[in-house]
C-alpha cells in the first residue's frame, strides 16, 4: 500500500515538475514570477484538444501539438507582454502585471471560446492499468512519469551541454553583459519562452488527462509555484526536486486527510519551510538588488 | 435606478479593496494574489458570528477584520523577510488553500454551494461612506512617514534599510493595513449580497484588483480609485459582454503597460494645488493658441 502511494506520488511529482521548471527558466531568465504560466499550460491544451484529440488522433500528435501551442502562446506573450518592457529595464512590478494580464487575458478567450464546460481527454490507452507483482498502476501514470523525465533530461542536456543552453546562462546571468559579448540576448529570451511554452503545453494535456479539462486548469499551476519555492526559486534542479517531494507528500496527505485539508496541509508545509529555509533546498536565493 | 444603487454599492465596496491593494502594490510594491482570500475571510467570518452565534453587526464586523489581520500577520511573517516575489507566490497558495478549507468545513460555511441567510443590512450610504474613508485613511497614510517610508523601500529596498527604514516592519504594516481594509470589504460584501460562496474569491479577483490599481496608475491614489471605479463599473454596465470581460480588460491593461506604464494619470493626485497648476496649465495652453492664431 504505502509503495503504490510512493508511485502514485512519484508520478503526481513529474508534471508538478513539468509545470516548476517551465516556471523557473522563465524566473532565472528575467528574475519574475511567470504568472501566465498556468494559463498557457490550459490555452495549449484546449488548442490540443480541439485541433487533434477530438478528431481522434493519439497522445503522441496530442502532445505535439499542445507543445506547438504554447510555444506559440509564449512568444506571443513576450511580444506582447514583455518585449517592450524588458528593453526599457522597467522595473519588476511591470513584468509582474503583465503576466496576470496575460493569464487573464488567454483564461478570457479560452473561457470564451469553451464557456464553462467540462472536457474529457478521449482514452489514450488500451489497457488502463498494468499490473506489476502486487502493484496496480495506472499506464497514463508511467507514460506521464516516462515523458516528464525524458523531457526534462532533454532539457538539463541542451542547457548544460550546448552552445545554446551556454548563450541562455548568460543572459540569465547578465543581460547586458551577455549582448556586449555577441549574444542575441532577446534571442535568448525568445528560446526561453518557446521552452517554457513546450513544457506548458506538456503539463498542460497531462493534468487534462488526469483531471479533466476546463478553462480554470491552469490554477493547478500553483503546485508548481510551491514547488519551486521549496526548491528554491530560480533553480531547475531545485524545482525538479521540489516537484518530486511535493508530489509524494501530497499523494501521502491525500490518502490521509482528504482533498480539502491536504491543500491546507501542503501550503502549511510551504510557510513552515520559507520560515526554517527561505533560500529553498537548492540553497540559490535570489536577492533583490546587490 | 434600482439598478444604479445596486451597481453604486458594489463599486463602493470594490473601491475599499482596491484601496487597501493601493497601499500594498501602489505604495509598497509588493503583490498579492490571495488578497481576495481575505475578503472571504472577512465575509464568512463576519457572516457566521451574526447568523450562527447571534451577534450584534458591528462587533462581528470588528471581530472578523482582526481575524483576517491576524491570519494575515502569520502568511506575513515569513514572507516580508524575503524577496517581494515570494508574498505573490505564497499569497496565491494562501488563496487556495481558504478555498479550498471553505469547500470543505461544510457545517460552518456550508460548503460548496455558499452560506446563506446572511440579512441585508450594507446600503448604499454606508458602502458609500466607508469607501470615501478608507480612500482618506489611505491618503493620510501615503501622506504619513509609514507612507513615505513605503514608497522610499519600494524604488530600493537596500537604499531605504541602508536610510535605517525598518523595511520588515513597513511591508508588515503596509501588508497588514490592506489585509483590514479588504476584510472590512468583505463584510460588507456579505452583508450585501446575503449570500456568499467559495468560488467568488479566487486569485482573478485578486489579479483584478491590481489591473484596477495598475489601470488608474500606480503612483497615483486619485488615479487607482478612478481605475477602480471605471473597471468595476464597466461590466456591470456593459452586461451582454460579460465573457468577453476579461478580454476586455487585459487588452486595456496591455495597452498602458506598453505605452504608458505609468497608468491613466501617471503620478497626479487629486490635491487643492494639482488642480489649481493644471487648471493654470489648460488655460495657458489655450490662451497661447488663441494668441499665435491672432499673430498669424
Amino acid at each position: 500500500m504505502s509503495l503504490q502511494i510512493l508511485l502514485n506520488g512519484l508520478a503526481t511529482g513529474s508534471i508538478y515538475a513539468l509545470i516548476a521548471t517551465g516556471f523557473a527558466l522563465i524566473f532565472n531568465v528575467l528574475k519574475f514570477s511567470n504568472f501566465s504560466h498556468g494559463a498557457t499550460m490550459t490555452a495549449a491544451a484546449f488548442a490540443a484538444y480541439f485541433l487533434v484529440s477530438a478528431n481522434g488522433a493519439g497522445l503522441a500528435a496530442t502532445l505535439a501539438v499542445a507543445g506547438i501551442a504554447g510555444a506559440a502562446i509564449a512568444l506571443f506573450g513576450e511580444f506582447v507582454g514583455f518585449r517592450r518592457i524588458t528593453l526599457n529595464h522597467s522595473s519588476s512590478t511591470y513584468f509582474f502585471v503583465s503576466s496576470i494580464t496575460l493569464g487573464t487575458l488567454y483564461e478570457g478567450l479560452v473561457t470564451v471560446k469553451v464557456g464553462s464546460n467540462f472536457y474529457n481527454f478521449p482514452r489514450f490507452f488500451t489497457n488502463p492499468t498494468i499490473n506489476l507483482g502486487d502493484f496496480v498502476i495506472s499506464t497514463s501514470d508511467i507514460m506521464m512519469f516516462t515523458i516528464s523525465m525524458v523531457a526534462l533530461i532533454i532539457l538539463a542536456y541542451v542547457i548544460q551541454k550546448t552552445r545554446l543552453g551556454r548563450a541562455l546562462r548568460a543572459v540569465s546571468f547578465d543581460r547586458d553583459t551577455a549582448q556586449l559579448m555577441g549574444i542575441d540576448s532577446t534571442r535568448i529570451i525568445q528560446l526561453t519562452f518557446v521552452i517554457s511554452g513546450v513544457l506548458a503545453g506538456i503539463a498542460g494535456v497531462f493534468l487534462g488527462i488526469k483531471y479533466t479539462l476546463y478553462p480554470t486548469l491552469g490554477s493547478l499551476v500553483v503546485k508548481g509555484f510551491i514547488a519551486s519555492v521549496i526548491g528554491g526559486l530560480g533553480s531547475l534542479t531545485g524545482a525538479v526536486i521540489g516537484a518530486v517531494l511535493l508530489g509524494v507528500v501530497e499523494t501521502i496527505l491525500l490518502s490521509v486527510l482528504g482533498s480539502g485539508y491536504s491543500t491546507i496541509a501542503t501550503f502549511a508545509i510551504m510557510l513552515v519551510f520559507l520560515l526554517l529555509r527561505p533560500q529553498g533546498i537548492a540553497g540559490s536565493n535570489v536577492q533583490e538588488k546587490a | 435606478m434600482a439598478l444604479l444603487t445596486n451597481v453604486l454599492t458594489q463599486v463602493f465596496i470594490t473601491l475599499i479593496s482596491v484601496a487597501g491593494v493601493y497601499v500594498l502594490t501602489g505604495l509598497t510594491g509588493m503583490f498579492s494574489l490571495g488578497q481576495a482570500a481575505f475578503m472571504a475571510i472577512g465575509s464568512y467570518a463576519s457572516g457566521i458570528f451574526v447568523v450562527k452565534l447571534g451577534m450584534p453587526l458591528v462587533p462581528a464586523i470588528i471581530l472578523a477584520v482582526l481575524l483576517a489581520v491576524v491570519v494575515g500577520y502569520l502568511i506575513g511573517y515569513p514572507v516580508v523577510r524575503l524577496r517581494r516575489d515570494y508574498i505573490s507566490l505564497v499569497t496565491l497558495g494562501f488563496g487556495e488553500a481558504i478555498a479550498a478549507l471553505l469547500t470543505r468545513m461544510t457545517s460552518l460555511t456550508g460548503g460548496a454551494s455558499g452560506f446563506t441567510g446572511i440579512p441585508r443590512r450594507t446600503t448604499l450610504a454606508i458602502a458609500a461612506v466607508s469607501a470615501i474613508l478608507a480612500v482618506a485613511l489611505v491618503a493620510f497614510f501615503k501622506s504619513s512617514k509609514y507612507g513615505r517610508q513605503c514608497i522610499a523601500l519600494r524604488g530600493d529596498e537596500l537604499a531605504a534599510k541602508a536610510m535605517g527604514i525598518n523595511v520588515i516592519r513597513v511591508k508588515m504594516t503596509a501588508f497588514l493595513l490592506s489585509v483590514a481594509l479588504t476584510a472590512y470589504s468583505g463584510c460588507l460584501y456579505a452583508f450585501y449580497m446575503t449570500y456568499v460562496d467559495p468560488n467568488g474569491f479566487d486569485w482573478k479577483k485578486s489579479a483584478d484588483w491590481v489591473i484596477m490599481v495598475f489601470f488608474g496608475g500606480v503612483n497615483s491614489l486619485t488615479g487607482s480609485t478612478l481605475g477602480a471605479f471605471i473597471l468595476s463599473a464597466l461590466p456591470q454596465v456593459l452586461r451582454g459582454l460579460q465573457n468577453y470581460r476579461y478580454v476586455i480588460y487585459a487588452v486595456l491593461v496591455l495597452l498602458i503597460i506598453n505605452f504608458k506604464p505609468s497608468g491613466l494619470l501617471g503620478e497626479w493626485e487629486l490635491t487643492p494645488r494639482n488642480i489649481k497648476r493644471t487648471w493654470n496649465g489648460l488655460r495657458a495652453k489655450l490662451s497661447g493658441k488663441a494668441g499665435k492664431k491672432e499673430g498669424h
